[in-house]
């Protein structure tokens, strides 16, 4: 085992761990060292948009005093913090974008992939992230799921893009990952797994280069197959829907899909791993009908079945 | 037209006849929480009866947000959020991986049969980056302008819409 080998070694364990020791709120320690900064997309968001930044403080734990205070040098964290520049997290997204198209690439068809950017960038635009440039694709790959990845990267399976009915279902399986950027998700856990795995002295330098940014997201594209916790699942399923709407469709797409994926598939290899790090279907939809009520009654958004660009 | 593209063309009008009235026929869905079935699917239709949480029902129709369904001898609208699809839970394909992920039974490992590129988490921890294949990716993205032109074709329009606050998470 060569010293880079041990390095992802270490990092793949500290991964492990990070979960139960970390309880810091990154922007909250941000905000303490630098007290409440707007940031630019912030200000740029329409008026609803602050609901999500709010939701977005929620989700993560809240700041405890770290327990192990003889081996935790509070101050030496602290003044190492900073928060990930958005070129640092395009990079990053970039990379585990690159890794997991090394795993399944693009399907061979220009007019669905054009057909997906649209649907996607439309969606992406009534986010709060719309200052980004967007990347949506479809991998061929018989598995149903669908991945995002920092900086505004989204990809659906060939094995779900063949399940969807109408474009307004495609829509909310985009938007529910166009919600894990807007949220940050991935980039919050990579913030803490830094902070504990990698310690000060990376933090403090630049993330830049294809070595440093990997070193950091680990092996290939692991960090898709690890899974954000729940709580983050049913956040992006609330946003999603949100986003899906607020780009005029069916906001029952998403919910549809999730009924669908949770008792039609005859595959089980083929849901394996969506399953592992996402809530099961049902608990999905539950969460989502407490969230949306009777909130969409009154919202008449489009199916656009027609309009589905169907597989080769 | 010779009488066996005649026998063909019939065929295949008939199977795709078929093929969705024996799905339809197929689709059955469990209440997840008790619910009014209306008349239509509006909330404020004629309400003509009631399902019970467990209640076996079959699915008729979906549009939007509801599902038309068969509950015993009504027939009526319920909210698609009521209802999940399949029977019961215990034969439910998603329930026995969820059994899986969860590592009761040890390995994690799910038996995939089909034998075609899938994504395991070994597959992405072994993934190798493809510049070429990113780069073509990024040569898809559309502009905002481009989307929102897309968009006006379908004849969607933006909607002012709150974002959801959670309803299990007090502290908000």
């Amino acid at each position: 085992m060569n010293a880079r080998q041990m390095r992802t070694m270490l990092l793949v364990l500290g991964i492990g761990w990070t979960g139960s020791v970390v309880a810091i709120d990154l922007d909250e320690l941000r905000r303490a060292i630098e007290g409440p900064k707007q940031d630019k997309e912030q200000t740029e968001r329409p008026a609803p948009e602050k609901d999500a930044a709010k939701d977005a403080g929620t989700n993560a734990p809240a700041p405890t005093e770290p327990k192990k205070k003889e081996k935790f040098d509070i101050g030496k964290v602290l003044s190492a913090v900073r928060e990930i520049s958005v070129e640092e997290e395009i990079e990053i997204g970039r990379q585990i974008s690159g890794n997991l198209l090394g795993a399944a690439p693009l399907v061979a068809d220009d007019k669905l992939q054009a057909y997906v950017n649209r649907v996607g960038r439309w969606i992406a635009s009534q986010s709060g992230r719309s200052d980004l440039k967007w990347t949506f694709g479809v991998i061929d790959s018989a598995d149903i799921n669908a991945f995002a990845a920092p900086g505004g990267y989204v990809f659906i399976t060939k094995g779900l893009y063949a399940r969807l009915q109408d474009e307004a279902q495609l829509a909310g399986v985009l938007a529910h990952e166009i919600a894990h950027v807007q949220e940050k998700h991935h980039l919050k856990v990579l913030q803490k797994q830094q902070l504990m795995s990698l310690g000060s002295d990376a933090l403090s330098r630049k993330i830049k280069g294809e070595e440093v940014v990997q070193k950091l997201i680990g092996s290939g594209a692991e960090i898709l197959a690890r899974g954000l916790d729940k709580t983050a699942e049913f956040e992006a399923d609330r946003v999603g829907v949100v986003l899906a709407a607020r780009a005029g469709y069916d906001a029952f797409g998403l919910p549809a899909v999730l009924q669908d994926i949770g008792s039609n598939t005859k595959d089980a290899g083929s849901v394996a791993l969506l399953f592992k790090t996402h809530p099961h279907p049902d608990e999905r939809l539950s969460a989502l009908g407490e969230a949306m009520g009777q909130r969409f009654d009154d919202v008449n958004g489009k199916a656009l079945p027609k309009r589905l660009v169907r597989m080769p | 037209m010779t009488r066996a593209t005649h026998w063909l063309a019939a065929a295949g009008f008939a199977a795709a006849l078929l093929v969705p009235a024996w799905a339809a026929a197929q689709e059955i869905g469990t209440a997840l929480k008790p619910d009014e079935i209306k008349a239509e699917p509006f909330k404020d239709a004629k309400t003509v009866g009631q399902i019970a949480k467990g209640d076996r029902l079959e699915i008729v129709a979906r549009q939007s947000g509801w599902l038309q369904v068969k509950a015993g001898n009504k027939k009526g609208w319920v909210r698609l959020l009521s209802v999940r699809r399949g029977q019961g839970g215990q034969t439910n394909v998603a329930q026995e991986i969820g059994g899986v992920a969860t590592g009761r039974t040890g390995t994690g490992q799910v038996v995939s049969t089909t034998g075609v590129r899938g994504l395991s988490a070994e597959e992405l921890k072994a993934a190798k980056f493809d510049e070429k294949q990113i780069a073509k990716a990024e040569s898809f993205s559309a502009s905002p302008e481009d989307a929102r032109k897309f968009a006006g074709q379908g004849g969607l329009a933006a909607q002012k819409i709150k974002f959801l606050p959670d309803p299990r998470g007090g502290a908000r």
